[in-house]
């Protein structure tokens, strides 16, 4: 199965070239310029997605962050924001808390279309409508540099397991 | 001819009162009922009548509409157009504290009582890293209170309901500086009707209706909110306690 994301175009700041293989079995090249993108401060950035994580809706916050284009946005996967130092794992968790229909909460440093990052204290919550679940909200809110900073050690951590 | 009863959640700016009572009076004319107007003083007097099982219609603020829709059998209709619920972090304009940094453990934050204002402010500040147990909290009787406390030195912040923070005094706003203000945007207050309420389709008409004339514009000027109301669907409601639950913890 090829990928339904194309690749990342090559930014014009320098950057490190990254192929990230997804849960799905698809791959795609990402760059990482190492830029942090400020969290608007009093906002926040939501996007719904179905259940196989499509994105189903994405509020202006999110849209200008991101940097995408939000017809490039509605329709694909999620993790067009994952951002290469992400840990596999806490995706897992992510997805399986929400599935068992919890909210789950962490927090996640997402790539922009340029190769720049930000990062968020995100929380998902499963969208029960007559008792079935429909699909996944994803509310973010600015997290403190004492926090992010607490997340990186963890993260590099976790990569680090990962990769053995 | 029954008459039905209306709430208005008590968190508006007194100067809205009249408006209440315009809009009331033009939707009793236009629906062809009776509609007695509740507006409690708190929201302690609010569940009261709530739980009293007499009130029809409600104005409600968004997390108590998460309740009254997913356990008290009330549903959304109508939402005022491009007015969000959103707050602000204010201090003394002559003090030190110039940005959200500068709250640090054991200051003390003056407000009114109003819990969505509170947690909004408190999710704001998980960026500098203040929980609620790390402030004092001084709750006053109003929101101009709050303002006092700020300016005369006696709280080094206070959280504000936006709306009723843009209606002060121009002399009350200069003594003010704001730290933040948010922007939340998908949260607004919302019309509620019970599920059994007999005239539903010609009251949400008459208030969907609302902004077509000049009566009805003036009652919306009053109330703030000039471009009327929108109609709102179950999904829309839905969509938007699915939000609030996100910023519960």
């Amino acid at each position: 199965m090829g990928s339904p994301i194309p690749d990342a175009h090559k930014p014009d700041l320098p950057a490190e070239q990254i192929t990230l293989t997804y849960h799905d079995g698809t791959s795609r090249t990402v760059y990482d310029t190492g830029v942090e993108r400020p969290y608007p401060d009093g906002k926040l950035i939501v996007s719904r997605t179905d259940l196989d994580g499509i994105i189903t809706h994405v509020n202006d916050a999110f849209v200008e962050i991101s940097g995408y284009h939000v017809d490039e946005l509605i329709g694909q996967q999620h993790y067009i924001l994952r951002h290469p130092d992400m840990p596999k794992a806490a995706y897992q968790d992510l997805w399986d808390t929400a599935k068992a229909g919890k909210k789950w909460h962490g927090y996640v440093k997402n790539l922009c279309k340029d190769g720049s990052h930000y990062w968020v204290y995100a929380t998902v919550v499963p969208n029960v409508r007559r008792g079935e679940t429909v699909g996944y909200t994803s509310v973010r809110r600015k997290p403190s540099r004492s926090k992010i900073e607490a997340a990186m050690a963890q993260y590099a951590q976790m990569k680090q397991d990962e990769e053995g | 001819m029954t008459t039905h009863n209306m709430l208005i959640a008590p968190d508006f700016s007194p100067e809205r009162f009249a408006g209440w009572h315009m809009f009331n009076t033009l939707i009793q004319k236009r629906a062809n009922l009776n509609m007695h107007l509740n507006i409690p003083a708190s929201h302690a007097e609010q569940e009261t009548l709530i739980e009293a099982g007499v009130i029809q219609i409600i104005y409600a603020n968004p997390f108590d509409a998460a309740a009254l829709i997913r356990e008290q059998g009330y549903r959304a209709v109508a939402r005022p157009i491009g007015k969000s619920d959103e707050m602000v972090i204010a201090a003394a304009a002559n003090s030190d504290i110039n940005h959200l940094e500068d709250i640090h453990k054991g200051a003390t934050v003056a407000m009114a009582d109003n819990r969505d204002v509170k947690l909004i402010g408190l999710r704001l500040l998980e960026a500098v890293d203040i929980e609620e147990s790390d402030l004092n909290w001084d709750i006053t009787e109003t929101y101009q209170a709050a303002a006092r406390k700020v300016i005369k030195g006696d709280a080094q912040a206070a959280f504000f309901l936006a709306e009723i923070f843009h209606s002060f005094s121009r002399l009350t706003k200069a003594q003010l500086s704001v730290l933040i203000e948010s922007d939340l945007a998908d949260i607004s207050h919302v019309l509620l009707i019970k599920d059994d309420f007999p005239d539903a389709q010609i009251f949400i008409e008459a208030i969907l209706d609302l902004h077509s004339d000049d009566d009805g514009k003036e009652a919306l000027t009053e109330l703030g909110m000039p471009e009327g109301f929108e109609a709102m669907s179950e999904e829309d409601a839905e969509f938007m306690i699915d939000l609030m639950q996100t910023l519960l913890d």
